[in-house]
């Protein structure tokens, strides 16, 4: 059985200017223990989809479709319940490892909070599991670190204390938003090692938001490439990586800059992101698309599975 | 920490002398004197009087005779309008006054406005929101003197509840009104304050990690949002308390309470050079301690602070 099943998930939001759909009808699967990757650019609506799952849209936003964890539908639950899911089967690591931590509250009441909240533990006991956890995550001298304040920490060290926070009950679903995207490349390095030797410690299931092709190809099995809110394409991702099926695939992939490159011009895709306040009629990347059909202005293309396990929204003819 | 406030009250000294410069200045410049009035007094007895509270003499040295008795004697010399009476015995007897209402309106501002605040920015763009906003905006319209008639003509004329003015010692009864008139406007601010600070923290990225967490949203509200969201409003608080325990001039008149709030006026009008100096002095130092105060709660609440 899949541990989440998001089906035509969509998310709005009432602005003065009018609707902003974030979210068009995303659907996906996600089995234990396993590592999806959400690629797309900013505003492409990956956030939004991972704060439905976890109840954190903004309060002028509604939400439409489904979300089953473990069978059960957890989109729009009241507060209370949805608190019973997270931290304790669903949690999660924000991008900004310098904003998402309290900077008025030492570490260790923000990582002992949670163990009190959801296990009930005395205080003491919720320390010294916070230790062991803050351990876990490589934090040295946890000990006596514990309780520092977050600006006492550095980046990569705020991020692994968001990391052991996320992990403090065991989740069996972990979704990381562009956990390294604040951080420099060596650190990005040390915490995407990290998270994945945490994930086949405790089993828990990934979810990992990204915009960089690069962490995604080290770290994922499937991958789920977004635009305009809706999904591009999904699949296997070293079949997406070696066949992209999608122009916008293709063209992510052309513009990743390789030591081999000719040249001084970067590969772009030209254009720039819709307008989410007013998206096109028919496919959202039509605009940008070089093999657009004249049925791709006025019809959005459904996801469709053209191989075994391989989706793509997609008019134009497959050329592999 | 201790070196921080050592050296603050150091800088408060020259400060304080800044202010008795200036006031001096000022108060001397401003046409007519103590001993003008309406039917002028004859020369010889104007020259005597003057020589009697030093006026004679030129303006430097009367500032410095005056900062001597201050400094040595703690003498802020006698009043030019009220005879036997001596600033220190005005203070004396107003201040007390002053600080039993301005207290317990500088409380019921805070208490009332901060809860205001809060409920208006947990209930953003409802009723209740509404209800606390107009609330606010209502009360920051309605001066003083507005307020206080209109408290009177509700609890004394048509309920008769509370006597109209008096202080009797400062019993329950004579309080309530005009602890409500001078807090009102405070009040009003104090709320809008909250509400935005509070407002802007609730949309921050550390309140969405701890709603992530599964805490009950009370629960986020006393440990993670309030204490930064009363930054701003303690920045606010400072000042406000040294302006309710020094009173207004409204209430003191209107109420007839005896504080010190109708000398801030009345010895401008009387050109009564002594009290205006002690009234002076009196506000700007207790505005530079409740500053100092207030820089050092900030650095109990924001750890990153340190001076």
């Amino acid at each position: 059985m899949n541990l989440l099943e998001v089906k035509d998930l969509g998310v709005q939001f009432d602005t003065l200017d009018g609707t902003v759909n974030a979210v068009n009808g995303i659907s996906f699967n996600l089995k234990a223990g396993e590592t999806l990757g959400i690629v797309g650019e900013s505003g492409s609506g990956k956030s939004q989809t991972v704060f439905a799952l976890m109840g954190l849209i903004a309060r002028n936003g509604t939400t439409t479709g489904s979300i089953k964890y473990n069978g059960k539908e957890i989109l729009n639950l009241p507060e209370k319940q949805l608190n019973k899911i997270r931290a304790e089967q669903i949690s999660m690591i924000f991008q900004d490892p310098m904003t998402s931590l309290n900077p008025y509250t030492r570490v260790s009441d923000q990582l002992t909070e949670v163990l009190i909240h959801h296990k009930g533990l005395s205080k003491k006991q919720a320390l010294i599991e916070s230790v062991q956890m803050l351990d876990a995550v490589k934090i040295p001298q946890a000990k006596s670190r514990i309780h520092l304040y977050p600006h006492e920490f550095s980046g990569g060290m705020r991020q692994r204390v968001m990391i052991a926070m996320a992990l403090l009950c065991k989740p069996q679903l972990l979704i990381a938003d562009e956990p390294t995207t604040a951080l420099d490349v060596t650190v990005q390095a040390q915490i995407m090692k990290l998270l994945s030797e945490l994930q086949q410690e405790l089993g828990t299931a990934i979810i990992l938001i990204t915009h960089d092709l690069g962490v995604i190809a080290g770290s994922c099995e499937e991958m789920l490439v977004m635009y305009g809110g809706r999904v591009m394409e999904y699949g296997n991702i070293k079949q997406v990586f070696s066949q992209p099926a999608h122009p916008y695939t293709k063209g992510l992939l052309h513009a990743i800059p390789r030591i081999d490159h000719q040249g001084d011009q970067l590969t772009t895709i030209p254009g720039s992101p819709p307008n989410m306040l007013r998206l096109p009629e028919g496919c959202p990347f039509e605009p940008r698309c070089g093999v657009a059909l004249d049925t791709c202005k006025n019809v959005i293309p459904t996801l469709q599975e053209f191989t075994d396990n391989r989706y793509r929204a997609c008019h134009s003819a497959l050329e592999l | 920490m201790l070196n921080f406030i050592l050296r603050r009250l150091a800088i408060a000294i020259p400060t304080i002398l800044v202010i008795i410069l200036f006031s001096f200045l000022l108060m001397h410049s401003a046409p007519g004197g103590p001993f003008t009035a309406e039917r002028k007094l004859p020369p010889e007895v104007l020259a005597n009087v003057e020589k009697k509270y030093g006026l004679d003499k030129p303006l430097y040295q009367q500032i410095g005779v005056y900062v001597k008795n201050v400094v040595t004697d703690f003498d802020f010399g006698p009043s030019f309008k009220y005879k036997n009476l001596t600033v220190n015995e005005i203070i004396a007897s107003g201040f007390p006054v002053t600080l039993v209402y301005g207290m317990w309106s500088f409380l019921f501002a805070t208490i009332i406005g901060v809860s205001l605040g809060v409920i208006a920015a947990l209930k953003h763009n409802t009723w209740l929101d509404y209800l606390a906003t107009s609330t606010a905006i209502i009360g920051s319209v309605l001066p003083n003197f507005v307020m206080a008639p209109l408290l009177v003509l509700l609890f004394t004329v048509y309920l008769n509840w509370l006597p109209g003015g008096g202080w009797e010692g400062g019993q329950w009864q004579f309080i309530i009104m005009p602890v409500i008139a001078l807090a009102t406007s405070y009040l009003a601010s104090i709320a809008r304050i909250t509400r935005s600070s509070m407002l802007e923290v609730l949309n921050s990225n550390f309140i969405r990690t701890a709603r992530s967490k599964g805490l009950p949203t009370h629960y986020i509200i006393l440990h993670h949002a309030l204490k930064p969201a009363m930054l701003p409003v303690l920045t606010s608080l400072g000042l406000s308390f040294v302006g309710m325990v020094t009173g207004s001039v409204i209430i003191d008149q209107y109420f007839s309470t005896g504080g010190i709030g109708q000398h801030f006026v009345n010895a401008a009008l009387n050109r009564d050079y002594s009290v205006i100096m002690g009234v002076t002095i009196l506000v700007g130092t207790l505005t530079i301690v409740f500053n100092l105060l207030v820089e050092i709660l900030y650095a109990w609440i924001d750890p990153r602070i340190r001076y």
